[in-house]
């Protein structure tokens, strides 16, 4: 394509999907571009080229027994992928949009469709760029009545299936074409168009708009970096298509100056940005982002630009409003419904300018930019063997990442290193078959009794006490205590990481005896609380090390009464276990440290 | 076979920056993938493991990306691309 084409559709193009836009191009326009790969350069896929996949497309459809009208598309190549997309609709049949190509998300599912695409599923006809290219035959008959239906996870911890009509998805479609049309600028995408904010921005949109995306997703920033260069010397211009995950991990290293030129827009949608990074993206990229806030369920609610401020600006056709509770409530032409009010999860300000987030009221998170139904999690994990009760929660860890607290019956309990390891990859591979890899648990804590407060609750403080080593590197892994007959006993585990682990590279790390004398000290002040000046005169013997990963029991027992070289005063009574033996054992005598300096 | 200087450094490196709170260099078998099956990283690892090969040693991943993650397929990989590629 020459400048001068560009330059002809500088104005506004838009066809709804109910006008069926795929028909109306000329076949020699772009459709899509190959991006170079190794010394292959770059080119161009034609709009001609592309329906001929329709046609492939179409054929295949025929050839697959379907008793319904309703196929699960899975196909991770964008011009298969919308190829396969129209072919379906010019059947007036429907598509079914898995989440990802996990196998039990397939197999799990409840409604009728044959699944399609580089699914999970053993595919019988291999990757569908080999099904032979044929002309498209457009049908006279109607479009369906669902145009997608797509899966997220509700709020019950199941999987919840939201259909979208042509209708709903037109008037997302046009209002986005009106705030920021297109103008035949190449659409880089890095996110998945299995996903309501990909399928729009990606696939739908260029469709809508007559202009080309990327014939591969952008996953990297290298990439991304390569494409910009290239678009530059052919004087195209990037609309970036992205989320949180990629914009905030851009690299410093990489020169951006000499190619940002050829980027346009930067949307970002799938969790907020950080402030920071948008302001580290609008730096490096010279652009500021987009962000969209939205749902599978909603469709996009509100934009903001953050260096504009923080608040968000409902879309054009979508009313927002609060109640008592904060609760944010929605009339949208995106939703299915759309003259009524609808509660929704997430907790809203409203603001001079617009409506701030505040969070959501159920236990839906985003990793990695994917929503996580942690109660499907927690239920996930209880069914696994030996274990008896999970839980899980994010940590602001590195973006976002999962703790897992487990209840593990006393056979399936971890004494060792090794044994953790093996514990966490079982665990792991269990539910890898259900879960994609950022969301599964990174921290865990194997406890034998539930951890709570003395409300019976698994409280912040609780919470904070079991991942407290992350921070600390001096503390124990600290995994529950209960009081017996006047005793305490306090699970504990010496953390691989642990600054005190001596010659922690070398093949004898162990744990000094006096770091668990310190450790018990902690623990006995907190528990009796001990006045903070007190220290102890230690009678005690070290049978053996611990090692790093060692789980162990620290038993104490605190007496007030004893007395020792004649002076009154109280003790401590410790003895540490674990699997392997008896790691301390003795008595601390209890002094004041005044008394001491004496 | 024995791991070398800088695969021992590199395992540090892996550890400490993606914050494997339970695992030691010793559970890092050179020959074993890190992702998914092996170590079990995932792609938030992979951009994270990519700003810090570019912090500690000035390595620019190529732009073939693809290509350029064949080389975090495991530790002996990732020890070659650095002794090909480092800056610093």
């Amino acid at each position: 394509m020459t400048q001068q084409d560009t330059t002809k559709r500088g104005r506004m193009t838009f066809r709804e999907l109910t006008a069926r836009p795929w028909r109306h191009r000329p076949l020699s326009e772009d459709f899509a571009w190959l991006p170079p790969e190794g010394d292959t350069p770059a080119r161009w896929f034609s709009v001609g080229e592309w329906h001929e996949r329709i046609g492939a497309w179409q054929q295949h459809l025929l050839d697959t027994p379907n008793d319904g009208d309703s196929w699960w598309l899975f196909e991770p190549d964008p011009i298969e992928f919308s190829a396969a997309l129209v072919a379906i609709w010019e059947r007036g049949d429907r598509v079914i949009l898995p989440a990802d190509s996990q196998p039990e998300t397939l197999s799990d599912r409840r409604d009728a469709g044959v699944v399609l695409g580089s699914s999970g599923l053993p595919p019988e006809e291999g990757p569908s760029t080999r099904l032979p290219s044929r002309p498209p035959r457009w049908s006279s008959g109607p479009l369906p009545t669902v145009a997608v239906s797509l899966y997220t996870s509700g709020s019950s911890g199941d999987p919840q299936r939201i259909d979208k009509r042509f209708d709903q998805l037109d008037a997302e479609l046009a209002t986005q074409a009106s705030l920021w049309p297109l103008l035949g600028q190449l659409v880089v995408s890095q996110v998945s168009h299995q996903h309501i904010y990909g399928l729009l921005f990606s696939i739908l949109r260029p469709l809508c708009e007559a202009s080309p995306f990327s014939a591969q997703p952008c996953r990297y920033p290298e990439t991304l970096h390569t494409w910009l260069r290239c678009c530059k010397t052919e004087g195209r211009r990037i609309v970036l298509v992205s989320a949180p995950p990629a914009l905030s991990r851009l690299p410093e290293a990489l020169d951006w100056q000499p190619e940002r030129a050829a980027l346009e827009t930067i949307y970002s949608s799938g969790a907020p940005l950080s402030k920071d990074a948008s302001d580290q993206v609008f730096e490096r990229l010279g652009k500021p982002v987009h962000e969209i806030y939205g749902s599978s369920e909603t469709g996009g609610i509100a934009w903001r630009v953050q260096q504009r401020g923080s608040a968000w600006t409902a879309l054009p056709g979508v009313e927002v409003r609060h109640d008592e509770e904060s609760r944010l409530w929605l009339r949208s032409s995106h939703l299915e419904t759309s003259n009524q009010w609808q509660r929704q999860a997430d907790l809203i300000a409203l603001t001079d300018d617009g409506f701030e987030l505040l969070g959501r009221a159920d236990r839906i998170v985003k990793i990695g930019g994917k929503r996580l139904s942690l109660t499907a999690m927690d239920r996930a994990l209880a069914t696994l063997p030996g274990v008896e009760r999970a839980t899980t929660w994010t940590l602001q860890r590195r973006d976002l990442r999962l703790a897992a607290v487990i209840q593990l019956s006393p056979d399936a309990m971890p004494h060792d290193h090794r044994q953790h390891r093996e514990t966490v990859k079982r665990l792991r591979r269990a539910l890898a078959a259900r879960f994609e890899t950022p969301a599964l648990p990174r921290y865990w804590r194997f406890v034998d009794h539930w951890p709570t407060n003395t409300q019976g609750k698994l409280s912040a403080e609780i919470r904070q006490r079991l991942f407290q080593d992350l921070d600390d590197r001096r503390a124990p892994r600290w995994l529950g205590e209960y009081a017996e007959e006047g005793a305490w006993q306090v699970s504990l585990e010496v953390p691989e990481r642990c600054a005190y682990v001596d010659g922690h590279f070398d093949d004898h790390a162990v744990l000094p005896g006096v770091t668990l004398v310190h450790w018990t000290m902690q623990q006995a002040r907190r528990l009796f609380a001990l006045k903070a000046d007190f220290t102890g005169l230690e009678r005690l013997r070290f049978p053996q090390p611990l090692l790093p990963g060692d789980r162990f029991e620290l038993t104490l027992r605190h007496r007030q009464d004893a007395s020792h070289h004649g002076e009154a005063g109280a003790s401590l009574r410790i003895d540490c276990d674990s699997r392997r033996g008896k790691h301390v054992s003795g008595r601390i005598a209890l002094t004041a440290r005044q008394e001491l300096k004496r | 076979m024995a791991t070398t200087a800088l695969e021992h450094e590199l395992k540090e490196m892996i550890i400490e920056t993606l914050e494997l709170e339970d695992v030691t260099p010793d559970d890092i078998d050179p020959e074993e993938p890190l992702f998914v099956d092996g170590l079990g990283l995932d792609s938030i690892d992979a951009l994270e493991l990519g700003l810090a090969l570019q912090k500690r040693y000035g390595i620019t991943l190529e732009s073939e990306a693809e290509s350029s993650r064949q080389h975090f397929a495991n530790l002996r990989s990732l020890a070659a691309l650095v002794e090909s590629r480092r800056q610093k």
